[in-house]
This record gives C-alpha cells, structure tokens and sequence, in this order.
C-alpha cells in the first residue's frame, strides 16, 4: 500500500467532503465554530479508524449478505461509547455538539470507507485510510468554519480561545448572520469545493510542466 | 454469485450477527458502567448551578405538591428569595431542560438552561455562555405574568434562525410563572 497517495487522497483528491461528498449532514449543519469543527473532526476520526481497524479485522468473518448490518452495528457500538466519554470527560463539546455526535452512526463517511475500503484491505491499510480521510474532513470541516465564523460572527476560534467568546475580528455590526444558518453553509460549501477543484487542476499543470521539462 | 439458501447457511448468518451484536453490547456495557456516574455527577452538579444561577441564596426545600397545568414543570425548589422551576418545554428536535428562578412576587430572577440538544449556532446560542446567550436569557429578568417572542406579539427578542427555541424558552418561563401563582 501506498501511505503518501492515501494521505494525498484523504487530504485532496478523494478528500470525503470536497470530492466524495459525503457526511454532507454534519458538514453543513455543525461548521459555524472552530471549537465545533475541530471536535467533530477529531471525533469522526477516530470512530473511522476504530471502525476500519475492526472491519478490515472481520472482514474475511462477516458473511457478504449481512455485512451492511455488521458494519452498522460496530459503528453504532464505537459512536456511542464515544458519545458516553464525551459526556462524562468534554462535556462542552457534548452540549455544543448536541445531536450530531449520535448521528455520526449514519454519517455515510464511515459507512462508505468501511463497504469501499475496509472490507477489501488489510487492518494496517485500513486504519491508514481511516487516519488519512479523517484528517480530510477535518481540514474541510476547519476551513469551512473559518470561513463561516469569521464572515457570520465576526469571530476566530469561537468556543476554544479567548475564553469561548472568540478573537473578534470585524466589529459585531457588520458579520452577515445569514453566514452560520443553513443558507451560508451552502454558499461556503461550494466555494470550497471550487477552491479544491481549483487546486488540483492547478497542481495537476504544475506536475505535467515538471515532467515535461524533464 | 451464487447464494446459499440451505439452513446451515442462514444459521451461520445469524450466528455471526448474534455474535457481533452480543460483543458490542458486552463493550457498551462497559464503557456505560465507567461513564454512568460520572455522567449522572456532572448532571447533579449543573442542576446545582443552575439553581444557584436563578435563585440568589439557593434552595432549602423541594415542593413536591404542587399545581401545575401546562404539564412542562419536573421539579419545584424553594428558597428564602422565592422558586426555582425545572421546566422542559419542547425545543427544535427535544425537550429542553431549564431552571427558572421566580421570586415571591411572581417575577423572573433568571434563566438558565441546563441541557438541550437544539441546533449548534443557532438554538443553541440560547444556552451559550457568550454575550448573545446572556442577552437573550437576561430578557426575562423582571418579567411576570406570561412572555412571547415579539413575532407572537409579545416582547421578547427571538434569537436569529432560532424561533423554535425562543418560543420554547418562552413556553417554559410561563409553565413555571403559572406554577409559581398556583404556590400562592
């Protein structure tokens, strides 16, 4: 297995939100804090690569016919113990998180990757994928509410710095506040996937321009 | 693909369900075990701040006789400075649960939200500790009598993207005034 392209897909090319379009729910619905999007992250991370790991570990176990249910079944048991030590050591992040911690069961991100990737792939590849695509929906996750927050609520780093109020950066007057409701997370999803569809033709040149000067 | 249809195989199939499923109860026990009573301290603790938030100089008794006709009233303190309420109003997709604070002549002393599961930046904002979630919460301060957001024609400023939760919050302030005028 090749772990740079996986962390160059998980990141870029087949980056779970931007490309793959999945967990769609959670992506527009949480991004309006930098505290937010870094928990949620961190959170579908590790239910991926938990996830993974014991998918990939069974994979040869669960018979074809019912894996849809097995997979579900274990993602259910990883989301809610995550959910139960979120209540009982962050209980912030629980209370602001609210209701989609629970429904990361369906976030079709751990879904997807345990049916595409983990039920064909070794535990080691498997628990990379997990790491790798985690990490990419956490930096799509960020970069969404930084974008949001700042031109919503003015702010950076709401709920994590400055004691949960956040780095103000315009003055409250002016943020749109159509920025951190349903309508903003739409707009700034687009772009983001512009900007990544961007990126990729833009280094795609880049490389065919070194190889042809080789 | 062929599939099996003989019973063996329909056993095996629901054998390794059964299995799967038993392992990840046995896990979920578990972990519940370890987490339940620091979940249910923490709980206790913030109903605790909650009273103490909404009722200055805290809470001697609990009533537990008392009238209540909205159906949204949990619990009943009382202290030297008046009530505090545990309402439950419904919110956007739960109950939220809040203490209101009512003093001894029927007006609000404060509000403060214990838990809910209403929408992160928006509904939300209603429990926040920021300068939008006390703002909002400091609206009923004084008030007695029954509230509604200004869109019902009352005067309270319903938080932006959040009508739900306004109302809800508003719903639970008057089920706790109402028991509050039954107590006498």
């Amino acid at each position: 297995m090749n772990f740079k392209r996986q962390f160059r897909e998980g990141l870029l090319t087949k980056n779970p939100v931007t490309v793959q379009l999945l967990g769609m729910c959670s992506t527009l619905a949480i991004t309006t804090s930098l505290f937010n999007g870094i928990g949620m992250g961190l959170a579908v991370t590790a239910i991926l690569t938990c996830s993974n790991i014991l998918i990939a570990a069974l994979r040869n176990f669960i018979p074809s016919q019912i894996r849809i249910a097995a997979y579900i079944t274990i993602i259910a048991g990883f989301v809610t113990v995550v959910d139960l030590l979120l209540k009982a050591f962050i209980p912030a992040l629980s209370q602001s998180l609210g209701v989609f911690i629970p429904l990361i069961v369906v976030n079709c991100i751990i879904l997807g990757r345990a049916e595409g990737f983990a039920s064909k792939n070794t535990v080691l590849a498997s628990a990379v994928d997990g790491i790798c695509q985690g990490i990419g929906y956490t930096l799509a996750l960020v970069i969404m509410c930084v974008i949001r927050e700042l031109l919503g609520s003015g702010t950076f780093g709401g709920g994590l710095l400055n004691g949960g109020e956040g780095i103000r950066l315009i003055p409250s007057q002016f943020p749109a506040m159509q920025m951190v409701m349903p309508v903003g997370g739409f707009l700034t999803l687009g772009f983001v996937i512009a900007g990544s569809q961007w990126l990729m033709k833009h280094l795609d040149i880049k490389n065919k321009k070194k190889e042809a000067a080789k | 693909m062929k599939t099996e249809t003989t019973a063996k195989y329909v056993l095996r199939l629901a054998l390794t369900l059964l299995i799967i499923t038993s392992v990840v109860a046995v896990a979920l026990a578990g972990v519940n075990a370890i987490t339940a009573p620091k979940i249910a301290q923490l709980n206790a603790e913030k109903t605790q701040q909650a009273i103490e938030a909404v009722l200055p100089g805290g809470f001697d008794t609990e009533i537990t006789d008392f009238t209540d006709d909205t159906g949204l009233v949990s619990k009943v303190y009382a202290g030297e400075n008046g009530y505090a309420f545990e309402v439950t109003p419904s919110g956007f997709d739960n109950t939220i649960t809040m203490m209101v604070g009512v003093d001894l002549e029927g007006k609000v002393l404060g509000i403060s939200i214990v838990s809910h599961t209403e929408t992160s930046g928006l509904g939300a904002v209603a429990a926040a500790s920021t300068a939008a979630g006390e703002a909002f919460r400091g609206q009923f301060v004084g008030k007695s009598g029954s509230v509604s957001v200004t869109k019902d024609g009352g005067d309270v400023d319903a938080l932006t993207g959040a009508t739900i939760t306004s109302r809800a919050v508003c719903s639970g302030v008057n089920a706790a005034l109402a028991c509050a005028g039954n107590l006498g």
